[in-house]
């Protein structure tokens, strides 16, 4: 796959997980700023590195498991590795001007 | 980077949790309505009476402690990122300490000094529980300030069962008779000071910045909350077996101060927050918080004026019910949505649409809920201190109003 299509591969992953929702907050895991990274490890294998707004969320198992299935879904690809990681930690920098403007901040 | 496996393996099966506030359900209302008919002891300042024994115990323990137990089997693998111990334990657990309670409410209402063997049994319940969440918490491996406080709460309330199983043996055998009223008093302080106070306490440290969504605010304060309360409660318990009036004035002016110390903490915490708006319920468990400000500020003047005998009676009623019982509303107001959520929805996050929080309960409800609530008990503590009947029938008919609605609210989340 060249660049520019891995990339916009990427793009669309990254616009599929908007529709995985924190139901308390009700705001998606990329404004939200949880995602940390997005690649492609191999043909039609992704790589999602993220985290929660805090270790021992109640809904730790079911956003991880959201955004593997939300990602597995897509016909262009076959497996997604999700790695959940604390460090560095979520803070609010992290999140989109769109998620900020959700929760009244913006 | 750090990383975490994939699963944590620390949520617990639904079931306990619910099978706890399912039984409270019921005892919140049972026991209001003793309240509501026994009105006329109550108002005449006849609190220690059979029907009002039994009311308070089966309020006190049926609701707000099996409560509490069920949300520490919920709350504790969050907390303090451990799973519970042993589930199977907890279901046997459940069932012992309900009909403990159970059989101990009946028993104070027709029989008091029949009331050993039934105290016997919810002993026995509320050991077990206690066992677990020993094994639950020493599982921990970075155990925090929010350890020190649970696990405070916990032996607090251990003392407060040990000295109520010794009040009923002292009623029936005449052990320890002359200590009756000092242990009497140790063992109210340190059911709702001690045990419940600190739990919340504990509890609202991990909640209050989670449902805000706080960041970057220091936990410093928090050991002072502790050591002040701490030694607020060890001043007072002293002050009784010594008899000493100043260790008592200033035991309940370091209770004032804990107190004040956490309030100040959590308006830090909230000031914090990403969260502009707050939701309701979250909002009243927080104006619990203002409460209890109130309701220590009160007791340490009564104290101070040497009034504090004769409203202690009105005073424990607010403590009990506009900080305790309020703070334990509003948060079950969001975790029981988040419970049944996890246990109907988890699965299909991601795989299509799934309701938010807010639509699993209503909370349009929970204002006039969370209103009637605290005008009822306003209006009961005033009827209380001028012996007003009418106040209080309509007060305490509000707050019974109030808890059907408010079962009936929980139950609904069940059909979401």
């Amino acid at each position: 796959m060249d660049v520019q299509n891995q990339s916009e591969l990427l793009d669309k992953i990254r616009n599929n997980l908007k529709r995985v929702l924190d139901p308390e907050l009700n705001l998606n895991v990329v404004d939200l700023g949880l995602i940390y990274d997005l690649s492609l490890v191999e043909e039609r294998v992704a790589k999602i590195t993220m985290t929660l707004t805090t270790p021992g969320c109640p809904l730790h198992d079911s956003i991880v498991s959201g955004v593997k299935y939300c990602v597995e879904e897509m016909e262009e690809i076959y497996r997604a590795e999700v790695q959940l990681v604390w460090e560095p930690a979520w803070s609010p920098d992290k999140m989109t001007e769109d998620g900020l403007r959700a929760l009244g901040r913006l | 980077m750090f990383m975490t496996p994939q699963t944590m393996g620390s949520e617990t099966n639904i079931k306990l949790p619910f099978s706890f506030i399912l039984f409270s359900i019921l005892a919140i209302i049972v026991s209001q309505l003793l309240f509501l008919f026994h009105g006329e002891a109550l108002i005449n300042g006849q609190f220690r009476i059979p029907a009002i024994w039994s009311a308070a115990h089966l309020f006190i323990l049926g609701w707000a402690l099996m409560i509490a137990m069920g949300a520490m089997y919920q709350l504790v693998p969050v907390a303090f990122l451990t799973a519970i111990w042993n589930e199977k334990f907890g279901f046997i657990q459940f069932a012992v300490t309900g009909l403990g309670v159970t059989s101990f409410a009946i028993t104070l209402y027709v029989a008091p000094h029949l009331a050993l063997i039934p105290g016997l049994l919810m002993l026995l319940g509320i050991l077990m529980f206690l066992f677990q969440m020993g094994m639950t918490l020493r599982k921990q491996t970075k155990p925090n300030i929010l350890t020190l406080f649970v696990g405070t709460a916990l032996i607090c309330l251990f003392l407060t069962i040990l000295l109520g199983i010794t009040l009923v043996i002292s009623m029936k055998t005449g052990f320890a008779g002359e200590f009756y009223p000092i242990i009497f008093k140790s063992h109210l302080l340190l059911g709702t000071a001690g045990w419940f106070t600190l739990l919340i306490f504990g509890f609202s440290y991990k909640m209050a910045p989670m449902f805000s969504l706080s960041h970057g605010y220091e936990m410093k304060v928090a050991k002072y909350v502790y050591g002040s309360y701490v030694a607020g409660l060890v001043f007072i318990i002293a002050s009784f077996f010594l008899n000493q009036g100043n260790l008592q004035k200033v035991g309940f002016l370091l209770l004032l101060i804990g107190f004040s110390c956490f309030l100040w903490h959590i308006v830090t915490i909230i000031k914090k927050r990403i969260k502009k708006k707050l939701d309701r319920p979250f909002s009243f468990a927080l104006l619990a918080i203002l409460f209890g400000e109130i309701i220590h500020l009160l007791a340490f003047i009564a104290v101070m004026t040497n009034h504090f005998s004769s409203l202690v009676g009105p005073l424990m009623v607010a403590c009990l019910m506009l900080w305790i019982a309020l703070s334990i509303i509003g948060y079950l107001y969001k975790i029981v949505p988040f419970l049944w959520w996890t246990h109907k929805y988890s699965k299909i996050i991601g795989k299509a649409d799934v309701p938010t929080m807010k639509d699993m309960i209503n909370e349009k409800l929970a204002l006039p809920l969370f209103i009637g609530f605290i005008l009822g008990i306003g209006i009961v503590a005033f009827g209380l201190v001028w012996k007003v009947g009418l106040l209080f029938y309509i007060g305490q008919i509000t707050v019974t109003i109030a808890s059907i609605v408010f079962g009936m609210a929980i139950l609904a989340v069940m059909k979401k």
